[in-house]
């Protein structure tokens, strides 16, 4: 995600000064044309997005984003509850995730004895190879039913002071299982990540730390996790990328209810299940245009993020001092 | 270990399913050939429309393919050209904007089922339409509830609270379910209607038929819904479901087809709705929830000669394959009025 200045590297000048050779030509031309394509894509979603959401926008303007409801009967849609849902399953998925993987990123590359090294961060990387649909099946025959049982009644008589442990859900579908679903699957992205920051940390620092007497904690407080905590937080953000954007295995087991429960355990919905489950068979053209307009709604939210996490990673490079 | 062996079948009908509508997306936008016919839609059809495949490619030549994208889908991929039939749980009149070049044509006659999971309760409780709809405005939690325990009078119900399940997508099943709710229930009628989907009152959602059986499933004290033939599948708990003569019907082929006596004859637009018959000794033993599901096809076609080789198959000898799958073979009046319908496509 960091993008390093390049412009005064000297293979970065434009072919003048220099011999042109036809294969720095095609290179060039050909890695333009990758770029190019990519942002005319986006620009392309853009537009056909908006166009899509057209309708609905011009129906309820920006009111829809906060609106609760979508009643196709009655053909009255908003955003609200979605975004509520999505903010939600996204910030507690990222709020289990983030210290599980950072933890097994450090073990992988500092406490681990060699042999399980491998093998582990093997299986870690199969979590994120699983197809959602897969997860999502699971979430609804195996997880849903423990975390009804069993987590959800522990959480609700320990914590239940706090209104986010509310009663606990009958069906096991809902938005706890949503973030635990969603935990699951930016765990791999967010470590792996993490993972190759850690390894990237020079050999000469953590022995010149441990050299002067620390524990490995202290060498891992001070040496580590200050060298990278710039890529680890953007590690963090795509993660985040990816929880925003997941639909299928949370449509599978967030129990689709359409309105704002601060109990986590209720069911919920979020803008991209919505979208993947009523897209195939909106029963009318407003309803179709205000899902494109969930969509819309996805996409800048999504910007926004991205941006962040690029300013947040530019700070903390600023501060190590390592930006040029 | 029967639980397992179900939890295995569960999982095998939803990996189907998962992989079905993974290819149904690719596939839409396929080629076509001469001599191949693409159709799309209804979920609820697409069994009986799959044992088709194989006798209409030995018997008329004609290689077919379907994908079971669910009833909106098929309404507007038809609506947009892009396959040669259409498939829809519910009347083309309930989308907008909807096809209106299309010809409808009633093709395949079932119900839906109630389903529950009570552990410890036998098969087939009693339920009636005007209970089942408070049970789904969340107005009945409990299954001991007064209401409940008078219609299965002799069973001892427990106090475990009742989950109200739904499909969360939109579906041709959601609007044959509303519609009923609808008929039984004034206050379901005004506070939410009857759509292929709903803004509804209470309970969770599942996705598809599958996700709404695998949570009625694992979650006891549930009640949810499906078509008859996957509540088969699935092996769960159905209710008799009372119908205006007051008698609790069971859904199965003899039952749907008592109530297809109500109405053999569609209206001009194709539609023919059977549901909730009245109270009437001709109707003792009609099962209220039951449905015609369509196919709809433009009327003017690249393949129409094709076409109507395949829906008069369809709706004539196709309909042998239906009993195995819970499908009531079409009434002959309604046969008649359909090869009508199938002449007006050019």
């Amino acid at each position: 995600m960091s993008t390093l200045d390049t412009t005064t590297d000297v293979a970065r000048r434009p072919l003048s000064g220099r011999r042109a050779h036809l294969g720095d030509l095609l290179l060039q031309g050909a890695a333009g044309l990758a770029a190019l394509g990519a942002v005319v894509l986006v620009g392309l979603i853009a537009y056909k997005i908006v166009q899509g959401a057209k309708l609905s926008l011009s129906t309820f303007g920006l009111g829809f984003i906060t609106h609760v409801g979508w009643d196709p009967v009655h053909l009255s849609f908003g955003a609200g509850s979605f975004l509520f849902g999505t903010a939600i399953t996204s910030i507690g998925a990222l709020i289990l995730a983030t210290p599980l993987s950072i933890g097994i990123a450090l073990f992988l590359t500092e406490l681990a004895p060699g042999g399980i090294r491998g093998p582990v961060t093997a299986l870690v990387e199969t979590l994120a190879a699983i197809p959602s649909v897969v997860i999502g099946l699971w979430g609804i025959l195996v997880l849903g039913p423990v975390l009804r049982d069993h987590v959800e009644p522990f959480l609700h008589s320990a914590l239940g002071f706090i209104p986010l442990f509310g009663p606990p859900n009958s069906a096991g579908t809902g938005i706890f299982t949503a973030i635990v679903i969603l935990t699951i699957m930016i765990l791999p992205i967010i470590s792996s990540i993490s993972r190759e920051l850690f390894l990237s940390v020079p050999g000469e620092l953590k022995e010149g730390a441990l050299g002067l007497g620390t524990t490995r904690w202290e060498m891992v407080r001070g040496v580590v996790i200050p060298y990278t905590r710039g890529g680890v937080a953007a590690a963090v953000i795509l993660g985040l990328g990816r929880a925003l954007g997941e639909a299928i295995a949370v449509a599978q087991v967030i129990g689709a209810f359409t309105g704002i429960s601060w109990n986590l355990f209720n069911p919920g919905n979020t803008l991209a299940s919505m979208i993947a489950l009523n897209y195939q068979g909106a029963s009318s053209g407003l309803e179709l245009s205000s899902l494109i307009y969930l969509a819309l709604i996805l996409l800048v939210f999504s910007i926004i993020v991205n941006i962040v996490a690029q300013l947040i990673v530019r700070r903390v490079a600023k501060r190590q001092g390592l930006a040029q | 270990m029967p639980r397992n062996g179900k939890l295995v079948r569960i999982i095998l009908v939803l990996g189907a399913v998962a992989v079905a509508a993974s290819f149904a997306v690719t596939a839409a936008s396929a080629k076509r050939s001469a001599g191949s016919l693409k159709g799309a839609g209804s979920s609820f059809v697409a069994p009986l429309v799959n044992a088709w495949i194989a006798p209409v490619n030995s018997n008329l030549g004609i290689s077919m393919s379907y994908n079971a994208v669910g009833s909106g889908g098929g309404v507007s991929a038809i609506t947009n050209k892009e396959v040669d039939f259409g498939a829809s749980d519910a009347p083309l009149s309930v989308f907008s904007p909807t096809c209106t070049t299309c010809v409808q044509i009633p093709w395949a006659l079932s119900g839906t089922a109630v389903l529950y999971n009570l552990p410890g309760a036998k098969n087939l409780l009693k339920i009636s339409g005007a209970v089942l709809a408070k049970i789904y405005l969340g107005q009945i939690k409990k299954w001991n509830d007064p209401a409940l325990q008078k219609l299965n009078k002799g069973v001892n119900l427990p106090s475990t609270a009742i989950t109200v399940v739904h499909r969360s997508d939109s579906s041709g099943t959601t609007f044959n379910f509303t519609d009923f709710l609808s008929r039984v229930s004034p206050a379901w009628k005004s506070k939410v209607g009857t759509n292929t989907s709903v803004a509804w009152p209470a309970g969770v959602g599942g996705n598809k038929s599958a996700g709404v059986a695998g949570i009625v499933h694992q979650t006891p004290g549930a009640i949810g819904y499906a078509d008859v033939a996957y509540s088969t599948i699935a092996h769960l708990n159905v209710f008799k479901v009372q119908n205006r003569a007051g008698n609790y019907i069971i859904p199965r082929l003899k039952n749907i087809k008592a109530a297809s006596a109500l109405d053999t004859h569609p209206a001009k637009d194709g539609s023919l709705s059977i549901v909730n018959p009245p109270k009437n000794a001709k109707y003792a033993n009609a099962y209220p929830i039951s449905t015609y599901t369509y196919v709809d096809v433009q009327k003017s076609s690249a393949n129409a000669a094709n076409l109507k080789k395949l829906i008069n198959w369809a709706v004539t000898k196709g309909q042998a394959f239906g009993p195995k799958l819970i499908f009531q073979p079409l009434p002959a009046a309604v046969v008649a009025f359909d090869k009508k319908q199938i002449a007006k496509v050019k």
